[in-house]
């Protein structure tokens, strides 16, 4: 029975298990960007992630005020409540800062200089010192610290002044940008796969080429072309940056794509005496919608996260930040200690495309083997 | 019901937003300890109604605010607006923006190697006259700092292109006052105590030093400082502007040496916290947080005046941190070096307000809104000192009008890719294994790809 097609294979435990590996060994990470973005900066530097759900036995320092010392035959004393007046635990305690934890609550630590110190488990202690107590002393201690997470990090990146402007911004910039390179990667497309002209071959050879040009390349000379043409910093700018630096992927993907679409249907059209224009907005490009799509996850993904572009191409003062240069240029505070916002933000700003992605990825998985199947 | 919380939250936000901006100008004119009488007559003399400064350089997050603040001032004076604007990749940004001719007025270098690289492409104008002699006269060893800001320009010949406006002293070491007083120890004169402390530290079961060369990118260059404080420490100054110079070859025993002295302390497993493996791993914003620890992870860290940002919320540098200056041998006969650094405005694109903006940032009243507000240090030594946010700055303001050597960081004035890489990576080699020699020798072939 074994050998019979269609029946489960007796190690599928064994696939089923590395597939569980491999999916948690992705995501730790993710976990971890996560969690951390619940943890404030001082948290994150003191105790790795994975520690961050259990409590901790943390060490504390407590003043006592000499203030307070009164005469007990030959020695001095003070008593009272480390946590003066609040509530907690002490595990173990200790007077010197080199060894906190030497003694257990409630017993009694025979300090330097003969003197001693009796710490309860309900903070109450008995500090005793045979000379004068001049200033006051140190009691560390140590207790357990449950676990500590908030939403701080979210709340300043969301209620940040100039966040809504961010986002607008962002929106601004992105949604031009994946809409006009499809339509002209669209009609490109449809002429480098169906329209015969002399040339032809060499323009598609272009555009593959152009694929691998880094766009870093052309940021200089393209906006001192912006510059001179009056254009300058803007939107329009940006909206031309990065339509320029899509183009040839998208020429690429959908002409691949419209290319293997059956010539008996775009014949018969032409027959019954189509133009090509009707052929390209009656057939091809409701046929091709699945290619469009796909394109237009990519470029929109690659719009939403981009910072250097949108630092190059856009005026650099606040009021036309994008999400991304707030994030990097102000929120991540200077020289950018603030992991916590790194990773609150990446959070907060993964939240757009993937909507974008779940609601189009159906096309997605058909649009990455478009042109590769014929 | 949440959805109105929410809501209720972000007009909160944006009232207090609002607020805030109301609230720009933190110090009234005419009161306190500044210098108005400079403002008064800098508000005179100036109207710049309808004008604009474009501004932009590396301060970005808190200290974009602060500057914000000292900077509009100049608004109230001149009547013209000031953009600031930071960014968390400067040394590129300004680069682009100025060869695809889209410039802001200004620019704040924080290393004067690119200042010097855009000046010999013609890309910053000269100062206005007359300021070299000012800055001569007015700033605590003046003329090291007009050397520092006068670049050769596209024809090779001499202009004073930077002015300095905050300056950072990297000759610290940070240590819990608390800690020092339990043990029993005393700040350290000389390098000689200095090491007998670390010794003594380790001998009573301790881990005398924190050390983190992490940093991205730029992952090394706290290293780099130590280096350089090591060189001014072992040779002299002049030695030490010829090592910058590269006239002193990188390989040079005397530089070789002074990369061994930093090796003393970050290669061995006993005096660094995590041992002598978890130097290069540990980011250095990360590594001052063992000063803090109960029990201290460490009990120095040697790093630049900048620090205090990066220490734990509601520390109280003077009374949970203290700094005393990183001593130099007693035995060497080369005085009280004193390592800095700091960041020069420029001209990227001349107006009229651009240069009234250099007139302002020459008053000592520019420097001094920026010193009351914390994180600040200046060479204009006709401020006020009182108007230092705190003490411990003051005493940092001290060190350096009180050093008998002062000297500017080599890596920021070494070319860039020398000083802003080759230096820096050959520094995390170091302090993983490589020796010394071998890096040396790797930088001085790579400097010598460039000449």
């Amino acid at each position: 029975m074994d050998n019979i097609a269609g029946t489960k294979s007796s190690l599928s435990w064994a696939v089923n298990l590395s597939v569980i590996f491999l999916v948690v060994l992705w995501l730790i990470p993710t976990v971890g960007l996560l969690v951390s973005s619940f943890r404030d900066r001082d948290q994150i530097s003191a105790s790795g992630w994975w520690l961050s759900p259990f409590a901790v036995e943390q060490n504390f320092q407590a003043k006592i005020p000499a203030g307070e010392v009164r005469q007990d035959g030959e020695f001095f004393v003070i008593e009272g409540n480390i946590f003066s007046g609040g509530e907690g635990e002490v595990i173990r305690f200790g007077g010197a800062r080199s060894n906190p934890t030497v003694a257990a609550a409630g017993e009694t630590a025979e300090l330097t200089r003969d003197r001693s110190l009796t710490v309860q488990a309900n903070g109450d202690f008995v500090y005793r010192s045979p000379a004068e107590i001049k200033r006051d002393p140190s009691v560390y201690y140590s207790t357990a610290t449950p676990p500590d997470f908030s939403l701080d990090n979210y709340q300043t990146i969301l209620f940040s002044n100039n966040m809504d402007i961010a986002f607008i911004n962002t929106l601004t910039v992105t949604i031009p940008a994946t809409i006009i390179p499809i339509l002209i990667a669209a009609f490109a497309a449809y002429a480098l796969a169906w329209m015969d002209f002399a040339g032809r071959g060499l323009l598609i050879a272009m555009v593959v080429g152009l694929l691998v040009v880094p766009l870093q390349l052309a940021l200089v000379p393209l906006l001192q072309f912006h510059n001179s043409i009056g254009i300058g910093q803007s939107f329009l700018g940006i909206w031309m940056a990065h339509t320029g630096f899509g183009l040839p992927l998208a020429i690429y993907l959908l002409r691949n794509y419209m290319v293997g679409l059956p010539r008996d249907i775009i014949e018969s059209a032409k027959v019954d005496g189509a133009t090509d224009f009707q052929v390209f907005t009656k057939i091809v490009l409701p046929l091709s919608f699945p290619a469009l799509a796909s394109f237009a996850i990519f470029q929109f993904l690659w719009t939403w996260n981009d910072l250097l572009v949108a630092k190059v191409f856009l005026p650099s003062n606040a009021e036309s930040w994008v999400m991304t240069v707030k994030i990097a240029d102000d929120l991540l505070g200077s020289r950018g200690g603030d992991w916590g916002i790194l990773a609150s933000a990446a959070f907060i700003s993964i939240a757009v495309p993937l909507i974008v992605f779940f609601t189009m990825q159906r096309y997605l998985v058909r649009g990455l083997l478009a042109g590769s199947v014929k | 019901m949440k959805a109105r919380f929410y809501a209720g939250a972000a007009a909160l936000a944006l009232f207090a937003g609002l607020a805030h901006a109301d609230g720009h100008q933190p110090f009234a004119v005419g009161e306190g300890d500044f210098s108005w009488d400079s403002y008064n007559e800098f508000a005179d003399k100036y109207d710049l109604s309808g004008q604009t400064v474009e501004i932009t350089g590396p301060w970005t997050g808190d200290e974009k605010e602060k500057v914000d603040k000292a900077f509009s001032y100049f608004t109230s004076a001149t009547g013209a607006t000031v953009n600031y604007s930071g960014s968390d990749s400067f040394e590129q940004d300004i680069v682009i923006s100025a060869r695809s001719g889209s410039a802001p007025n200004l620019a704040v270098f924080p290393q004067p190697g690119l200042a010097a690289d855009m000046a010999s492409q013609g890309l910053l104008t000269p100062l206005p006259d007359g300021t070299a002699d000012w800055v001569r006269d007015n700033y605590a060893a003046g003329q090291s700092w007009v050397d520092l800001g006068t670049y050769a320009d596209e024809n090779g010949e001499d202009q004073m292109y930077g002015l300095f406006y905050r300056v950072d002293v990297k000759s610290l070491v940070w240590y819990s006052p608390e800690a020092f007083d339990e043990a029993g120890y005393d700040i350290p004169e000389t390098m000689e105590e200095l090491k007998e402390l670390t010794d003594l530290i380790v001998e009573e079961g301790g881990t005398p030093w924190c050390i983190g060369l992490g940093s991205g990118a730029a992952t090394g260059w706290p290293a780099t400082d130590w280096v350089e404080e090591m060189m001014l420490r072992t040779q002299s100054p002049a030695d030490y502007d010829a090592w910058v110079a590269n006239e002193m070859k990188f390989d040079d025993p005397k530089v070789i040496a002074a990369i061994e002295e930093f090796g003393a302390f970050a290669r061995n497993d006993d005096y660094v916290d995590g041992g002598a493996s978890a130097v290069a791993n540990t980011d250095f914003r990360d590594s001052p947080t063992g000063l803090f620890d109960i029990p201290p992870k460490c009990y120095m860290h040697r790093q630049a005046s900048f620090i205090p940002a990066f220490f734990p919320e509601g520390t109280v540098v003077g009374e949970d941190v203290d700094f005393f200056y990183f001593p130099a041998y007693a035995e060497k006969d080369l005085g009280k070096p004193v390592l800095g650094a700091g960041t020069l405005f420029a001209i990227t694109n001349p107006s009229e307000a651009a240069n009234a903006f250099i007139e302002f940032l020459k008053l000592p009243v520019a420097h001094e809104l920026w010193m009351a507000q914390g994180g600040f240090l200046t060479a204009h030594a006709g401020v006020n000192t009182e108007t230092y946010l705190e003490d411990s700055l003051k005493a940092q303001g001290d060190i350096l009008l009180n050093a008998t050597t002062f000297r500017f960081d080599a890596s920021d004035l070494m070319p860039g890719e020398i000083g802003a890489g080759a230096f820096w990576t050959g520094m995390v080699d170091y302090t993983t294994g490589a020796s010394a020699e071998d890096v040396a020798k790797g930088i001085q072939e790579r400097w010598d790809t460039i000449q």
